[in-house]
């Protein structure tokens, strides 16, 4: 019998127990679809990950992925932003990522909501604990843009309806 | 040809190597050997090091009949996996003059041929998921390790629901493309 797709989800990040496992294991050595739809999976991480790399897609990120992406030796170009502030931005030919470190008062909020022109994008990930939002834009569609102004806007919302954080304006130019 | 007579048709002949069961042998066992390792060292070339480690070994003990159960096989070199991923922990594997030595096919060693996933229709199913599911499945697949547990305001628990809900909705995605 073929194992669940969120088995072989938790087997390849590690989140079986022991026991289950080494369980699993010894179903996989004997399954060849279990081996198939598992390669697959691995295929997709791939796939994903080279998209990533590549700058087809735009994330608003942990401070964990950001260290990650330094660890591998990315170039990252970071603007630290507060609320309020306006910058002369640009991404450079060389530059992997530009990291828009957008720093607000987080502390006991539940949800933000990001809005920009393109539209409104909610419950993006945000650490209360260092006061930031981490906005990625995906580099490709960027390298290719002429110079435009982008206006973010902080939200925080919950049952009570929402409140401002804080409002941010990128002036960017190619580079 | 089911394991166990897989086994024996390698085990029979102590004179003569009987090729097309060895070829099948590796055929089937490699794809498995390689996951393993790409899940427990997570590095490509350590896992093809495995394979050849473990496809040398195995068949070395399957010509010599040393697999008391042939019913076995898949744990026996599920067993061999666990012992090769240590040494290579370790770095006292064997690494040299396998292939040369053991005629196991190279295609057998090397990556098979990887799904190829069209990059824009890949890039449009990751942007129609939320954006904490987006951003999981990038971390999970990026850091690719047993870090990625939790994210700042979620839960280990919180993380995994997420990440499982993401991964269900990117592969219906791709797979309707």
């Amino acid at each position: 019998m073929s194992a669940e797709f969120a088995t072989l989800v938790d087997y390849w990040f590690g989140d079986l127990a022991r026991e289950e496992e080494a369980a699993f294991e010894e179903h996989l050595f004997g399954c060849d679809e279990c081996t198939t739809k598992l390669a697959e999976l691995v295929a997709l991480g791939g796939a994903v990950r080279a998209a990533w790399r590549e700058g087809a897609v735009r994330a608003v990120i942990s401070r964990a992925l950001l260290d990650a992406m330094k660890g591998e030796g990315l170039r990252l170009r970071e603007y630290a932003m507060t609320p309020g502030g306006s910058v002369d931005c640009t991404i450079a030919a060389t530059d992997d990522f530009v990291v828009s470190r957008l720093s607000a008062p987080l502390a006991n909020v539940r949800r933000v909501d990001l809005v920009t022109d393109a539209g409104r994008f909610e419950d993006v990930p945000f650490d209360a604990a260092a006061g930031e939002v981490l906005m990625c834009p995906a580099p490709a569609a960027l390298k290719r843009k002429g110079r435009f102004t982008l206006r973010v806007q902080l939200l925080a919302v919950d049952d009570a309806g929402e409140r401002e954080l804080g409002k941010y304006t990128f002036e960017h130019s190619p580079s | 040809m089911q394991d166990a007579a897989l086994a024996r048709a390698i085990a029979g002949s102590p004179d003569a190597i009987d090729a097309g069961a060895e070829a099948e042998f590796c055929r089937r066992f490699a794809p498995r050997v390689r996951l393993y390792g790409l899940r427990h060292l997570r590095d490509r070339h350590a896992a093809a090091d495995l394979v050849q480690q473990v496809l040398m070994m195995a068949l070395e003990r399957l010509r010599a009949g040393k697999l008391r159960d042939p019913e076995r096989l898949a744990s026996f070199v599920l067993g061999m996996c666990r012992m090769v991923v240590v040494d290579l922990r370790r770095g006292t594997a064997r690494r040299n003059g396998l292939l040369e030595e053991w005629l196991i096919p190279e295609e057998a060693v090397e990556d098979s041929e990887p799904r190829v996933f069209e990059r824009d229709r890949l890039a449009a199913c990751l942007e129609a998921l939320s954006e904490r599911e987006r951003s999981i499945v990038i971390a999970s697949f990026f850091e690719e390790n047993e870090n990625q547990k939790a994210e700042p305001g979620l839960s280990a628990g919180n993380v995994r629901v997420i990440r499982h809900r993401a991964l269900g909705k990117l592969r219906a995605c791709m797979e309707a493309a």
